[in-house]
């Protein structure tokens, strides 16, 4: 749905973002995107949906070409993006103005727009925040609302550019929990995020270090990979302790290091054995 | 001589419709050359509580009072040196110098005195002179924050106070600004930082503060906090009260990855040693 072709893109002072890129992302797929800040992880979102355009190779979204300034209205119909900052996202005085806004740029008919916004509100628990002001709203909320106003663009494909790193772990969760469920409804997810703690739920997991791909594979395979530690990144502390107890001959196997109370079950069950 | 919060309470819109309880009858108290964290959800009154320290915020009924004197005193002002989440927020000047002399020429000191603690907070921070020239809007975020350490820092501040200072940096980012923190309070400066990431300070903090719906619902070491009911915990020692719970006679005050792998380990042999002598 998605491809990358030999895209690499310098910051304006020369120093490269991206170096010679290639990957694609299949529709319904539900990718992880991870690396040290600066790696270009975030670089490469903004090419997903044309807001920044490769200035070596191309980036082709369903057949349309991000280069191609007529082509970029489709192409942000297919793509949305949910930044770390809402409130640098948001227009409206009233939440649901907020979320008129993208749906009134494509020139939709009032109907259309009203029941839109009336889903995207229903869809993030929104509803009852109707009439406020964005800005009024907490860190959690608030995410919510930049998260529904992509939403009232209907895209098939919604990416996630470390929504979760403001917000408290409880608020955190429940923005992860409403991307796994987009997904399950048939959304493609691009998700980028340095806590790996959140990707277990992935299909497919991609590390970037320094504009290149490094490491790409299910997650199984790349959370528990060695060399993230030298690429500066944390691997999630329940499968580091599941590689570690492998290697003492206790093996617990990769389904049930997601959450505590399944490992330590499962460490019961191995005890119980011997 | 320490900073001492007396049944303090903080309301948000006061004697309107809108009017919220941030704080409910806080009695705290922070001892100098302590490194206390303040753990707490979004909402819970963490960032309101300190700033009633320097007088940011005046408490509703109660009385906070810093080495005896009203927090509202100029001196107030000095002892405690603030840092915010967003540390762009509070940097306005063209230069990362201007910026850390910033808060020495505003309490009337010398050029000469500012100048040398603009260079000694530099160092505190483990930046060179290098840096000085550099506008801080074209730093990382890391970098950004480390100016702001070094703004508050230049005051020679007797308590450091900073609101989730390592949130949104990468581990990295996050390394540094630790780093920096220990040395500081090595040095005889109280530390109290906000925080929702217990996973990086844990392991640096002397004192627990967890503020949940304006109270103060636990406070005490590290050792008593692992041994709690109810406050949030890290991935790894929920799996241990999970493992204690279903009846494997492990120690669960555990926070580490090291520490869980060692204790299981431990219990292991002895499940196994039990089986040996049956």
């Amino acid at each position: 749905m998605i491809r990358f072709e030999n895209v690499s893109y310098n910051y304006p002072d020369g120093t490269p973002a991206l170096r010679n890129i290639n990957m694609g992302i299949r529709k319904g797929e539900y990718i992880g995107i991870i690396g040290k800040n600066g790696s270009g992880k975030s670089t490469m979102s903004l090419h997903l949906n044309g807001l920044l355009r490769p200035q070596k190779g191309k980036v082709m979204v369903r057949g349309m070409d991000t280069g191609d300034f007529s082509k970029l209205q489709g192409i942000r119909k297919i793509v949305g993006i949910v930044f770390q900052n809402p409130e640098t996202q948001f227009v409206g005085r009233t939440v649901e103005e907020d979320l008129a806004f993208g749906p009134e740029n494509l020139c939709l008919p009032p109907m259309e727009i009203r029941r839109r916004v009336n889903r995207a509100l229903a869809e993030t628990g929104l509803e009852k925040y109707r009439y406020h002001s964005p800005k009024s709203l907490s860190g959690g909320q608030g995410q919510c609302v930049a998260l529904a106003g992509v939403l009232a663009m209907e895209p098939e494909c919604l990416v996630f550019d470390e929504v979760t790193s403001m917000l408290d772990p409880d608020s955190g969760k429940t923005v992860l929990e409403r991307v796994k469920r987009l997904h399950e409804k048939g959304k493609t997810i691009v998700y980028i995020t340095h806590n790996l703690e959140e990707l277990h739920a992935a299909d497919r997991i991609i590390v970037m270090d320094r504009g290149r791909i490094v490491l790409e594979g299910k997650p199984e395979n790349v959370l528990s990979d060695p060399s993230l530690r030298a690429l500066g990144l944390t691997p999630p502390s329940l499968i580091e302790l599941a590689e570690h107890l492998k290697n003492h001959g206790v093996a617990v196997p990769w389904e049930k290091t997601s959450c505590p109370s399944s490992f330590a079950e499962e460490i019961c069950r191995l005890f119980l054995k011997m | 001589m320490p900073i001492i919060l007396e049944n303090v309470s903080f309301f948000y819109s006061k004697n309107t419709p809108l009017e919220t309880a941030a704080l409910k009858d806080v009695n705290l108290r922070i001892e100098k050359g302590e490194f206390v964290g303040i753990l707490g959800e979004k909402g819970a009154g963490k960032s309101t509580l300190i700033k009633l320290f320097n007088g940011l915020l005046r408490p509703d009924s109660g009385k906070v009072t810093v080495d005896e004197l009203a927090p509202s005193s100029k001196e107030v002002k000095r002892r405690i040196g603030m840092v915010f989440q967003q540390a762009a927020d509070q940097l306005f000047c063209r230069t990362v110098y201007e910026e850390i002399a910033f808060g020495p020429l505003n309490f009337g000191y010398s050029k000469k005195e500012t100048e040398e603690r603009v260079f000694e907070a530099l160092e505190a921070v483990s930046f060179d002179r290098s840096m000085l020239l550099r506008d801080p809007f074209s730093l990382s975020g890391g970098e950004m924050q480390r100016v702001a350490l070094a703004g508050a820092l230049a005051l020679r501040p007797e308590y450091l106070v900073l609101d989730e200072p390592i949130t949104g940096l990468d581990p990295g980012g996050k390394k540094e600004i630790l780093d920096t923190l220990k040395k500081i309070k090595d040095q005889g400066t109280a530390v109290i930082t906000v925080t929702h990431n217990l996973k990086g300070f844990f392991p640096l903090l002397e004192r627990i503060v967890l503020i949940r719906e304006g109270r103060i619902s636990f406070q005490g070491s590290r050792k008593e906090y692992l041994e709690t009911e109810n406050v949030p915990l890290p991935p790894v020692t929920s799996m241990m009260r999970e493992l204690k719970a279903r009846g494997v006679p492990v120690n669960p005050a555990i926070f580490t990855v090291e520490e869980a792998l060692e204790e299981i380990l431990r219990v292991k042999s002895l499940l196994e040693k039990e089986k040996a002598e049956k």
